[in-house]
């Protein structure tokens, strides 16, 4: 499956009630170490419940210029929230349903570690 | 619902933040093309998610013909992707970095294409600015 596949799909719990969109995919390079780097596992699906896609990232991060498009931006992915791939019970094109009991977690980013 | 704080060791790569649209540079630091999408293995669409399975993993990134698919909608047919495997790439940043050279890679037909067929006709196009 391509990435494209999976960000704007529509996200719905157990119930089959609507809880967001998909905006960003959450990979850990944490895994088994490769030739060069370590695997990518992915760990978490971004899900805003009123924002539909997010390229910059100023709800997840510090960002606070300019002001007016980082609070505005705030604002549109308030309540976005990280749900782990161990809550994901199955993913189709432009569909993502979550299991009984998931649970969301913060999806604020810590300080990257790397220069990007 | 309660918000849990995450604890994640490793390097964390948001998709869109992290990787779409960065540069690639092989390992000389020569521009071989831009990340456009991202082949993620162990998905079965439409499949129920086996919670025993191991995640899923980034196989390859996807580069050259993605672009225009991803700003209208639809995607381009299988044997259009260039894909770069994930085993190849060295180092995520502000560009992503491979461990090969940029000529062992299709990836970079285009550009070579370009540089061969229009850039050497140009007038000066043969050599470094002088």
């Amino acid at each position: 499956m391509i990435l494209s596949d999976l960000i704007g799909a529509q996200v719905a719990d157990a119930e089959g009630t609507h809880v967001g969109t998909v905006v960003d995919v959450r990979f850990v390079i944490d895994g088994n170490p490769g030739q060069l780097l370590a695997d990518a596992r992915l760990a978490g699906l971004l899900v805003s419940p009123h924002g539909r896609s997010s390229t910059w990232g100023y709800e997840r991060s510090g960002a606070t210029g300019p002001w007016p498009i980082a609070q505005w931006l705030r604002w549109l992915h308030r309540g976005l929230f990280l749900v782990h791939w161990e809550d994901v019970s199955m993913v189709d094109v432009g569909r993502v349903a979550l299991r009984a009991g998931y649970e969301r977690h913060d999806a604020a980013l810590g300080p990257r570690t790397s220069d990007g | 619902m309660t918000i849990r704080r995450d604890q994640t060791a490793g390097l964390v790569l948001d998709a869109q933040l992290h990787l779409l649209d960065r540069q690639v540079l092989d390992r000389d630091g020569v521009p071989v093309s831009t990340v456009d999408d991202v082949e993620v293995g162990g998905i079965r669409p439409g499949e129920p998610v086996d919670p025993a399975a191991p995640p899923p993993v980034i196989t390859d990134l996807l580069v050259g013909t993605e672009i225009a698919t991803r700003i209208f909608g639809g995607r381009p047919p299988a044997s259009r992707r260039m894909p770069i495997s994930w085993r190849l790439v060295s180092d995520v940043g502000t560009v992503v970095r491979l461990g090969v050279a940029g000529d062992s890679l299709d990836a970079g037909w285009v550009e070579r294409w370009v540089s061969e067929h229009i850039i050497a006709r140009i007038p000066g196009g043969r050599h470094d600015p002088e």
